[in-house]
C-alpha cells in the first residue's frame, strides 16, 4: 500500500486519534491512521467508563451504537482499613450519561467509524521518529518508510515518545505519573446485578480509598461491565517507587480485603493490564503543539482526576476534535506554523468540557497529601465504628464521639486546614 | 472467589496476557550504572515485575506490559540506566480486557 499523498497523520487509534481522524475525514482531509497494536485498542487500557457526552458530540445520535456495556446508575465510594469499610452510594437520575467499556472493542469501533469516514487506518505500526525542517515537523517515519505529510496529530499516549522528539517535554516527573493496575473478573450478567442491586444493563462505578494502597497516595476502583467486574488499583510512580512497595502487590491487598472478596465471590479472573496514567494536567507540555505538529489525549496530560470522577476518554475526544478543527483552519489558510497551529491551546482552554482540566488544575498537588489515604479513612471507618457499635458498655453523643476519634490522629488545626483547603480545591 | 484465585500469583495473572515476542530488544539497561543505584526504583514500579535484583539487575520483557513507567523512575530517581521504546508494530502485549 502506497503511504503517500496523505495530508496528515495521527499517530495512535485511541480515543484521541480517533476522535481527530473522523473530524478531519469527514471534510475531505487524507488521513492516515497509525495504530502500533494489532488492531486498536489492543493496546489501551483504562479503568472502565466513559462519559457519554464526548461521544455524542462526535458522533451525534450514532453514539449509542457503541459497543456500551452497562450505563452506571450507580456511583460508589469505600473508605477502607483492613479489616472494616465505610460506603456511601449515589444512584443516578438519568442513566445515559455515562457507561463502562473495554478498549479493545470500544477504540476498535471508534477507529471503525473513522474508516468510514474516509480515514485510512494501518495496524501494527510503530512511529519511530518525526520528519523535521527548520523545526518545523514535516511527517513522520516508521522503520524504513518516511512519510510526508502537512501536519502530525500526536496521539501516542503517555509516554509521549513525538512530544519528546519534539522538544515539547524532558521527561516526565515521577510524581506527575501514576502506575494504574487492573483485574477482568467474569462473573454472570445476573450474578452482577443482584450482587450490586441493578437493574438488566445497568452499571455500577465504585472507587476505594484507604488500606488498599498502605497509605500511599492512590486508590482503588471497580467498574461493572456487562458479564465481568473490573476491579484496578491506581498509585503514584513517586510514592511506589520511594517507599519501595511493589505496586502489583498493592492490587493483590485490594482484592484480599473482606469487601471487595464477597464482591468477587465465585469469579473467574480473566485478564490482568495495566496503565501508566499522566497526572500532571495540561500542563505537562511546555505546549502541545509546534510547527507542524499538534498532541493529544494522554500525551498532552489531557485527562483529569479531580479525586471524585476519572476522565481520559472524554477528554481525549475533545481534544482530538479540537486538534482536528485547529487542522482545518490552518489548511484553509495553507500554513501550519506554530504560530498559525497556536489557537489549539486557546481551543481547549474555550471547550466547556476541557476547560475543567484548567479548574481543576490543584488538584494533584492536593492529592499528594498523605492523610487522604492512611490518616482520614481511618478516621471515618474508627468514628463509624464508635457510632454503631452497641455492646452495652455506653455510648457517647455523636459529636462526642467523632471528636474522641480525631485525638491521637490529626490535630483539629491541621483537620481543619485540611477540609477548607479542600473545600477550594474540589 | 474460589482460593486458587485469591491468592492469585502475579505470574499466573502475566499468563493471562497474550504475548508476540518482539525478536528486537525493545528494552535495553546499562546495569553497571544499576550496581551503583540505590532507589532501584524499576523493582517497584512495573507492575509486570520485569525487573528483578539477584546480585545484579535481571530484566525479562517478555512480561512487560508497557506502561512506560520504568524509563521515568529510572531517570528521576534511579540511575538513568533504561533505554526503553515500545515494541516493534504488532509485536508484545495485546490486551482484550483494557
Amino acid at each position: 500500500m502506497s503511504l503517500e499523498g496523505f495530508e496528515v497523520a495521527v499517530v495512535g487509534a485511541g480515543p484521541a486519534g480517533s476522535a481527530a481522524a473522523i473530524t478531519l475525514a469527514r471534510e475531505g482531509v487524507q488521513v492516515l491512521l497509525l495504530e502500533r497494536g494489532t488492531f486498536p485498542g489492543s493496546k489501551n487500557v483504562f479503568g472502565g467508563r466513559i462519559y457519554s457526552y464526548a461521544l455524542r458530540r462526535l458522533l451525534g445520535e450514532r453514539w449509542k451504537e457503541a459497543p456500551i456495556e452497562r450505563f452506571v446508575r450507580k456511583e460508589g465510594i469505600t473508605f477502607m482499613t483492613g479489616d472494616s469499610a465505610f460506603s456511601i452510594e449515589y444512584e443516578a437520575k438519568e442513566l445515559e450519561l455515562s457507561f463502562t467499556a473495554t478498549r479493545a472493542r470500544f477504540d476498535k469501533w471508534l477507529a471503525e467509524q473513522a474508516e468510514k469516514a474516509g480515514a485510512q487506518l494501518v495496524n501494527e505500526v510503530r512511529v519511530d521518529d518525526l520528519i523535521t525542517e527548520n523545526g518545523q515537523v514535516k511527517g513522520i517515519i516508521a522503520g524504513q518508510d518516511r512519510i510526508s505529510t502537512d501536519a502530525v496529530v500526536a496521539c501516542d499516549g503517555t509516554t509521549a515518545g513525538l512530544a519528546r522528539k519534539a522538544g515539547l517535554l524532558n521527561m516526565l516527573e515521577p510524581h506527575e505519573v501514576s502506575m494504574g493496575m487492573k483485574d477482568v473478573v467474569e462473573l454472570p450478567a445476573g450474578t452482577i446485578e443482584e450482587r450490586f442491586g441493578l437493574e438488566a444493563g445497568e452499571g455500577a462505578a465504585h472507587v476505594f480509598v484507604g488500606a488498599c494502597t498502605q497509605g500511599l497516595r492512590g486508590g482503588g476502583f471497580l467498574y461493572t461491565n456487562k458479564e465481568s467486574v473490573a476491579l484496578g488499583l491506581v498509585v503514584g510512580a513517586d510514592d511506589v517507587s520511594i517507599r519501595k512497595v511493589p505496586s502489583h502487590s498493592l492490587m493483590e491487598k485490594l482484592k484480599a480485603h473482606p469487601k471487595v472478596q464477597r464482591l468477587l465471590r465465585g469469579g473467574r479472573t480473566v485478564e490482568y493490564n495495566a496503565h501508566m496514567i499522566p497526572e500532571a494536567g495540561p500542563g505537562m507540555l511546555t505546549r502541545p503543539y509546534t510547527g507542524g505538529m499538534l498532541v493529544a489525549g494522554d500525551a498532552a496530560g489531557h485527562l483529569l482526576n479531580n479525586g471524585y470522577t476519572f476522565r481520559g476518554v472524554d477528554m481525549a475526544i475533545g481534544a482530538g476534535i479540537a486538534a482536528a478543527e485547529t487542522i482545518l483552519e490552518a489548511r484553509r489558510r495553507k500554513d501550519y506554523s506554530a504560530g498559525s497551529l497556536r489557537t489549539y491551546e486557546r481551543r481547549l482552554r474555550d471547550d466547556p468540557s476541557l476547560r475543567d482540566m484548567y479548574t481543576f488544575r490543584g488538584v494533584p498537588s492536593y492529592l499528594r497529601n498523605r492523610r487522604l489515604y492512611d490518616t482520614y479513612p481511618e478516621l471515618i471507618c474508627a468514628a463509624a465504628e464508635a457510632v454503631y457499635r452497641v455492646d452495652g458498655t455506653g455510648k457517647r453523643k455523636i459529636y462526642k464521639e467523632l471528636r474522641a476519634q480525631t485525638k491521637g490522629r490529626v490535630s483539629t488545626l491541621r483537620l481543619i486546614r485540611d477540609l477548607l483547603s479542600g473545600a477550594r480545591t474540589f | 472467589m474460589t482460593e486458587p484465585e485469591k491468592q492469585m500469583s502475579l505470574d499466573r495473572r502475566l499468563s493471562l496476557v497474550s504475548f508476540s515476542k518482539d525478536p528486537e530488544p525493545f528494552i535495553v539497561v546499562e546495569k553497571e550504572l544499576c550496581n551503583r543505584c540505590e532507589a532501584k526504583p524499576c523493582l517497584y514500579i512495573c507492575p509486570a515485575q520485569v525487573y528483578t535484583w539477584t546480585d545484579q539487575l535481571n530484566y525479562n520483557t517478555e512480561g512487560c506490559l508497557e506502561t512506560g513507567a520504568c524509563l521515568v523512575v529510572c531517570h528521576k530517581i534511579g540511575a538513568k540506566a533504561i533505554e526503553w521504546k515500545y515494541p516493534a508494530g504488532g509485536r508484545g502485549a495485546s490486551f482484550k480486557q483494557g
